[in-house]
């Protein structure tokens, strides 16, 4: 996981889905995570999965990179799936497909938003000292990845870190994490008296988040009510089942389509598998 | 390895909503306490000692996905409010990265607080009962503590998983036991129920004995591993600064 990239790509994507308002993509994740949630339909998850994989590339981010971070879970739910077996694999599908199709919805937002803009937006349901410590935690999180960074090279120039040495890398490492905390400790002094000094008083100000809808909001929008009311209807009417077929081939039509068009658009600039 | 590190949709949504109604209330129930030690003081080092705990979850130490939680090394620092308070800003940051489901953050929260919590309270009476005081047996209670935290929080996790699979009304008792007294017509389609409904506890029973088996054999090397960091961990910041170690509780 580099989150060092990942704030990289929120802030310096300009596709559609990176100028909608948080808002907007704050009620996509929900419902698409609400549709992901309540179905146990294997084909419906897969067209769910394929839809939010056609998001990830109009959103013109490397598209492999995407995938890969949000595969992440996916070795949790592998393991989940084995441990829970009852001789179904469809089951076992399903649970890894829930995984992926969540986990990517939180990557897509997560790369084409600002932090500041999701903890702003979360802001009205959540303890104001909780959204205080999200900032802090953010800001700090960059601070103390370069300082391990440093840490580990400077680790690895000494002879520090080295093959089957298991028991001296593991002091090694412990120690650096040590270190990081005595230094986060000074750091988080600092911190209070930087924010004391420009007049903190228990309270980080506000952001104020705009209220204007763009047509990228009203086209995430559409997206994310088709797919929730499909899920919907699917999961609570039988009658239905044929239509998460449909939904099915309807998807793996635009995935393609898509495909197309942004190996066309892109691939003189940087190519589909651009991975840094 | 005690992350409740199931995808979202898998628990009940009664169990997920519990989750968050529990741990809003214990946030609350912190926020409340610590606002009397000087919350806004406190505010850098929870946000530090978070960052601290992403970076470690961040690196992967055995490539099947181990690594360290930090946990119990927050508690220590921390103490237990602190601790819980910074477990829950950790679960919604990875929850954003995709690391875990967005919907479990609550009982995660609750999970790996029971970890922090535990550890605190643990590392504090063992180093009260063995009155330890050098670098070397600081190290070893913090990595007892740090076992047993495991032990505990792992336990629940298993707990909770088996919950999951049960009838909230089944827990609470709450169902009548009307079927029974059904006429007799009813008594092979009855018959039938019963067998299908015990032929379904037993899978389940064994669902959730696989799952307590693998999560306890998989879990064991990140036990070890964990421990063995937290206690050198603890050990080097005794050594380096006693007064973070033995600070006043909050």
């Amino acid at each position: 996981m580099d989150i060092g990239i990942i704030d990289y790509l929120a802030n310096s994507g300009r596709s559609f889905f990176h100028r909608a308002s948080p808002a907007c993509k704050m009620v996509f994740v929900l419902l698409f995570v609400l549709s992901i949630m309540i179905t146990g339909d294997l084909v419906v998850l897969i067209s769910i999965y394929i839809t939010l994989l056609t998001l990830s590339l109009l959103t013109d981010l490397p598209f492999l990179r995407v995938v890969s971070i949000a595969s992440y879970p996916a070795i949790f739910a592998v393991l989940f799936a084995i441990a829970s077996w009852n001789g179904d694999p469809i089951r076992s599908a399903v649970i890894v497909f829930k995984a992926l199709g969540a986990a990517l919805t939180m990557v897509i937002l997560i790369l084409t938003t600002p932090y500041h803009r999701i903890f702003s937006c979360i802001r009205p349901f959540l303890p104001q000292v909780i959204v205080d410590g999200l900032f802090l935690t953010y800001r700090a999180l960059f601070i103390l990845l370069e300082l391990m960074d440093n840490f580990i090279r400077a680790l690895k120039i000494r002879g520090g870190l080295s093959p089957r040495s298991y028991r001296k890398n593991l002091r090694n490492f412990a120690q650096g994490i040590g270190l990081l905390l005595v230094r986060g400790f000074d750091l988080a002094e600092r911190f209070y008296c930087v924010m004391r000094v420009r007049g903190y008083s228990g309270r980080l100000g506000n952001e104020l988040i705009e209220r204007k809808f763009i047509w990228s909001d009203i086209f995430i929008f559409i997206i994310t009510l088709c797919v929730c009311s499909l899920s919907f209807v699917v999961r609570f009417r039988d009658d239905f089942n044929r239509f998460s077929l449909y939904f099915l081939y309807f998807s793996l039509f635009v995935f393609v389509v898509s495909g197309f068009y942004h190996i066309g658009k892109v691939l003189g600039v940087r190519g589909v598998l651009w991975k840094s | 390895m005690s992350h409740i590190h199931i995808p979202d949709g898998v628990l009940p949504f009664w169990l997920v909503l519990l989750g968050w109604i529990a741990t809003m209330g214990f946030l609350l129930f912190c926020i409340k306490r610590v606002k009397s030690y000087g919350l806004e003081h406190k505010l850098p080092l929870i946000g530090v000692i978070s960052a601290l705990m992403i970076v470690g979850m961040t690196l992967e130490i055995v490539p099947i996905a181990y690594h360290v939680n930090l946990s119990v090394v927050a508690g220590i620092l921390l103490g237990p409010i602190l601790g819980f308070i910074s477990v829950f800003i950790v679960n919604l940051i990875i929850a954003m990265f995709g690391h875990g489901g967005i919907t479990v953050v609550g009982l995660n929260t609750l999970v790996i607080g029971v970890e922090a919590v535990f550890g605190f309270y643990l590392f504090r009476f063992l180093c009260y009962l063995f009155k330890t005081n050098k670098a070397l047996s600081i190290s070893f209670t913090a990595a007892i503590s740090t076992v047993f935290s495991l032990i505990i929080s792992t336990s629940f996790m298993i707990g909770i998983v088996y919950v999951s699979k049960k009838d909230p009304f089944e827990i609470l008792s709450v169902y009548s036991h009307k079927e029974i007294h059904d006429g007799e017509s009813d008594q092979k389609e009855s018959k039938t129920k019963s067998e299908v409904l015990s032929d379904g506890k037993r899978m389940e029973k064994m669902s959730i004995l696989n799952f307590a088996k693998t999560v306890l054999v998989i879990g064991f090397p990140g036990w070890v591993l964990e421990s063995t960091i937290s206690g050198l961990v603890i050990g080097y910041i005794f050594r380096v600064r006693p007064d973070l170690v033995f600070t006043r509780a909050t």
